[in-house]
């Protein structure tokens, strides 16, 4: 039986020459890793375990993300300053203090991900890194037990297929795609222990932004990880980045197995909107158009990256936001952070009326934006849960960053095409 | 008896059993920066069998359908661990959920078609090593993925954390 591209870069970690869908194996993954939040558990688990050093400070990235400051009344400094400790102390290089930007941009900006290769991380989005054909498996906080010993074990993910076809209509996002996927498949086990794989004629068309953040969200539809292929798009971004580090162009077999292959036709798509508080909640932005909204904000890892500035500013300039509606705009990384400004789109946002924080995971999980009782939010974020933002009777609407952008405008979940062609005919 | 066979009597419950809320009650976890072991322990099961904390019995086993503990958090492994359960075998569940509950000692088996071979009260018999999972009174077997080696270790130890105090002593 062949091989799937998810199943290689497995056996190639394993130190195998093929491994099965299903299988439990021993590997050794090329990097791990890991953010603040859970730092105090994982020096609990250093004690208990007797040992406080890494094998390969090497293979070790950690990065500073979920709390871009240590404000005061946060208990997180604490966690900053011993992490970086626990860095230096061990010659961990990759280490990344507060405000570089989420693990998942890091990763892919420092040429960490690269093709063929094996992360362990702390968290399922960091699959966003399969759109450079690294596949991350996410282990929580025992991330440390592999940084201790350089080896783990692991269930070889299932593969699944997901043909994308057609070009995005006018207004629409793949964003949109991703709360599509969320709605088909949240509800049922399909995609359950499986690594998604992308594929089709609509990728060569997507940009590595756009392929990052759907891959962001693929965790939601009850898969392990995703990928996509690597194409010269991929392959141009990753050389440039390498540093002649190693990476490894691999391809599925013909006659790998999937265990489910189906296919989106993207010009059908229009913008939609994830009504809270489940993920598949996905519904046409018509049904809830009109709706007032208290709170607008573009950022997370499936809605930071410099598209998703780029998408907000097409709506934002020259307009300001709606006198009732507070808007956060977080770019995804440092990088991001000095592109947008570069390109003028933070001085767009600012003239608009919006803030904008420190690279971060900020508002995503409810650090910064904190909404009180029955307070609307309408954002790019990853979560829709009662209380992710603040009170739990807030209420967290999920949509593409042109629609967030538009609501803020309207100070209502609102279309953004009608915005996009007036801002066409003006220009 | 080999060393990595798990033999109990059956706790059966059905498809898609929330580990949130289904296995515990996860809004109503006291306290959730650390395991409260008796308010897991009175939470285990008890929207679905009112009677699984007085019947349960050290060594028992779960068997349940398709997806199986979705929405986890650690807390209810700890719950069934802490319960008395020995193993849990299931038609389907996602990795997060076979990881957390091995991290506290608790194997996950995934065995297709095991919902079909076993009543409730039945006894089970089942070998990591192997992947056999056999009804000892009707002789049925069903077949699960063999835990790798670096699982039977942490599955004997108790915990992953004793597992690698004892690998790295």
């Amino acid at each position: 039986m062949g091989q799937t591209v998810a199943q290689k870069i497995v056996a190639r970690a394993a130190g195998r020459p093929a491994v099965e869908a299903g299988e439990y194996v021993n590997v050794s993954p090329d990097y791990t890793c890991c953010q603040e939040l859970a730092w105090q558990t994982r020096k609990r688990m250093m004690q208990e375990i007797g040992v406080d050093r890494v094998a390969r400070p090497d293979k070790v990235i950690m990065v500073v993300d979920h709390t871009t400051s240590a404000s005061m009344g946060s208990p997180y400094y604490l966690s900053h300053k011993e992490m970086k400790d626990y860095a230096f102390r061990n010659g961990v290089e990759n280490f990344f203090g507060a405000g570089s930007g989420l693990r998942h941009l890091v990763l892919t900006e420092k040429g960490f991900a690269r093709p063929g290769l094996l992360v362990f991380s702390d968290e399922p989005n960091i699959a966003s890194i399969g759109a450079l054909g690294a596949l991350n498996i996410a282990v929580s906080s025992e991330v440390v037990v592999t940084q201790i010993t350089d080896e783990n074990w692991m269930l070889v993910p299932k593969s699944a297929r997901i043909e994308l076809a057609g070009r995005l209509p006018f207004g629409v996002l793949l964003r949109d795609l991703a709360q599509i996927l969320i709605r088909d498949f949240a509800t049922g086990d399909a995609l359950s222990q499986c690594c998604i794989e992308f594929g089709g004629p609509a990728v060569a068309n997507l940009s590595l932004d756009e392929r990052q953040s759907l891959l962001a969200c693929a965790y939601h539809t009850g898969a392990d990880t995703a990928l996509m292929p690597v194409d010269d798009k991929a392959l141009a971004y990753v050389r440039e980045r390498a540093q002649g580090r190693p990476y490894h162009l691999l391809s599925a077999d013909p006659d790998a197995a999937y265990v489910l292959e189906t296919s989106y036709d993207l010009s059908t798509l229009s913008p939609m909107v994830t009504v809270p508080p489940e993920l598949h909640g996905a519904v046409k932005l018509e049904e809830v158009a009109g709706l007032r909204v208290d709170q607008a904000v573009i950022g997370s890892c499936a809605g930071n990256r410099l598209d998703d500035m780029r998408a907000a500013a097409a709506v934002l300039r020259g307009r300001r936001i709606d006198r009732g509606v507070t808007m956060y705009i977080t770019p995804g990384s440092r990088e991001v952070y000095a592109q947008a400004s570069r390109e003028g789109l933070l001085e767009v946002f600012v003239a608009a009326g919006a803030t904008v924080l420190a690279p971060g995971c900020t508002t995503c999980w409810g650090y910064e934006g904190v909404l009180c009782d029955d307070e609307v939010s309408i954002s790019t974020h990853q979560m829709n849960y009662h209380g992710r933002n603040g009170s739990r009777s807030a209420r967290s609407y999920l949509a593409s960053p042109y629609v967030v952008a538009a609501s803020a405008v309207a100070g209502r979940i609102a279309d953004p095409r009608t915005i996009l062609a007036d801002a066409g005919a003006r220009a | 008896m080999s060393k990595t066979r798990i033999r109990g009597r059956v706790w059966k419950f059905g498809d898609n059993i929330s580990a949130d809320n289904g296995i515990i009650q996860y809004s109503q976890v006291p306290d959730l920066a650390t395991f409260d072991i008796p308010a897991l322990k009175a939470m285990c099961f008890a929207e679905l069998r009112p009677d699984f904390r007085e019947r349960v019995r050290p060594g028992d086993l779960v068997v349940a359908g398709a997806n199986f503990g979705h929405h986890s958090h650690a807390h209810a492994c700890v719950a069934m661990k802490e319960s008395g359960i020995a193993a849990c075998v299931v038609e389907s569940c996602d990795s997060a959920f076979i990881r957390k509950a091995l991290n506290v000692g608790l194997p996950m088996v995934v065995c297709p078609g095991i919902t079909g071979i076993v009543e409730p009260g039945d006894e089970l018999e089942l070998d990591l090593a192997t992947g056999e999972v056999r009804n000892t009174g009707s002789g049925a077997v069903r077949h699960a993925r063999p835990f790798s080696d670096r699982m039977i270790e942490v599955w004997r130890a108790g915990s992953l954390t004793r597992a690698m105090r004892q690998r790295l002593a």
